[in-house]
């Protein structure tokens, strides 16, 4: 929900750690990056969240984009077992990789579409029969 | 072999002109007739060898179309190795994660607890279609039905035995049927069921949508959204933590709260003292007074052994003695 332009000169940063009782991270507004970064990596899920973002061209900002890759990390262990939403998320992080993806994704028809396929397959990958 | 044909023909040829020039002489030779014959079968001969030459040619020739093919093929055969080679070359080799990389190993207990944390994200909650109509269902094939499908061998696994398990999970046809047709007749006499244009009515999840990301509604009460109000509000979230600053704040509000406390005791304290020593004051001056009477009642004693000699002046002068005694506790008294 950040409005603020990222500096694109911030630096790489390595996965923040595990939480567990003892570590002392510093907190964001009560809450440790950990934290923040899982909800908006899982928020990325949305597609509509996705559309806002590019329609704040948050992701034409080369400093956004090298964020979104290294955001990645999600997709591997250890962090993998935190995503409760990995359907719609791991696909979405995949995607937003890609420029072109990047670019369409402002097209709300694409966002309604993405919205109502995502609750259709919802539905039906757990169709028998 | 041409070589050879030849010089049998020429042979038969230089017989026969033998044999027709001894016969047109009416001179016929015996010897030349029988040259003849004797040319004339080892021409036979020459082209009985001629034949098997040729068929030796033609299968010569076989042979070499055979051997032209197969050079062919092994030609292609090289090249698309040679191709296979290079595409395999140009493959990009897989790039191993570094050896720091871990595995990392878990349990069933932890996979399934992880199901069972995202199956409310991925698995929409019984009633929820998001608008699809389930009822076209994907038409099982009977080669389907007849192998039970993959839910009822999974069933028969978890039925347990092996024996026990598979009597359970197929039961007979009969049985299925009727339990089918007992269902309908059940809903319509029994007094529990709603009927079926009310039945929507009552279930909470009845047009309920299902998303398997998170609503927006949902990001907007997020950790996010509180560190957006954060910033809009000039705060930098960064090392602010508003249970940190509430609590902070609670305990300003007991320090001072105990400083009053503190500073109350001691204002009691203080009057408390206050009230003791003038308690303790006045009880001297009682005291005081008190020995001061007596002094005075000896001395009067006194003054009343001795008037009749000496110190006459003596009675008068503790006499006001007596009064400024009185002054003060009548001061006492005001204080109180």
């Amino acid at each position: 929900m950040a409005s603020e332009p990222m500096s694109v000169g911030s630096s790489a940063q390595d996965p923040p750690p595990v939480p567990d009782a003892t570590s002392q991270e510093p907190k964001y507004g009560g809450h440790t990056r950990f934290e923040l970064e899982l909800e908006f990596v899982q928020a990325l899920g949305n597609p509509e969240y996705v559309n806002y973002l590019a329609s704040r061209k948050f992701l034409q900002n080369p400093a956004f984009v090298a964020y979104l890759d290294y955001l990645q990390y999600w997709t591997r262990p250890p962090y993998l077992q935190y995503i409760t939403y990995p359907t719609s998320c791991l696909k979405m992080l995949e995607l937003l990789q890609v420029e072109r993806f990047r670019k369409d994704i402002l097209s709300p028809n694409l966002t309604h579409a993405l919205v109502t396929e995502g609750m259709k397959a919802a539905v039906e990958w757990h169709r028998e029969g | 072999m041409d070589k050879k044909l030849d010089a049998s023909f020429e042979r038969v040829e230089k017989a026969l002109a033998v044999l027709i020039d001894s016969m047109t002489k009416f001179t016929p030779s015996e010897k030349a007739a029988n040259d003849v014959v004797k040319a004339e079968r080892e021409l036979f001969l020459g082209l009985e060898e001629l034949e098997v030459h040729q068929r030796n040619v033609a299968r010569i020739k076989q042979l070499k179309q055979e051997t032209e093919a197969l050079d062919a093929q092994t030609k292609q055969t090289i090249s698309a190795l040679w191709e296979m080679r290079k595409e395999l070359v140009a493959v990009a080799p897989t790039k191993f994660t570094p050896a720091k990389e871990e595995k990392y190993p878990f349990t069933t207990q932890q996979l399934l607890d992880y199901a069972r944390r995202i199956s409310r994200n991925t698995l929409p909650p019984p009633g929820v279609t998001n608008g699809i109509d389930l009822s076209t269902a994907v038409p099982t094939t009977p080669d389907d039905q007849a192998a039970g499908g993959p839910n009822a061998s999974f069933a028969a696994s978890i039925g347990g035995g092996s024996g026990q398990g598979t009597a359970a999970s197929t039961p007979a046809p009969g049985v299925q049927d009727s339990f089918v047709s007992q269902a309908p007749s059940q809903s319509q006499t029994g007094a529990t069921e709603l009927p079926v244009h009310l039945k929507p009515a009552v279930n909470p999840l009845e047009n309920a949508p299902f998303f398997t990301f998170p609503t927006i509604d949902r990001i907007r009460s997020g950790a996010l959204a509180q560190c957006q109000d954060l910033v809009n509000r000039g705060i930098d979230p960064k090392n602010y933590d508003p249970e940190e600053e509430e609590r902070r704040i609670k305990q300003e509000e007991q320090d001072r709260k105990d400083a009053e406390e503190r500073a109350r005791q001691e204002r009691e304290e203080q009057d408390r003292r206050m009230r003791e020593e003038r308690e303790r004051m006045a009880r001297e001056r009682e005291l005081a007074r008190q020995q001061q009477q007596q002094e005075g009642g000896l001395g009067d004693r006194r003054g009343s052994i001795l008037a009749p000699g000496q110190g006459g002046g003596q009675p008068r002068r503790s006499a006001p003695k007596q009064f400024t005694f009185l002054d003060e506790d009548d001061d006492d008294e005001d204080e109180d």
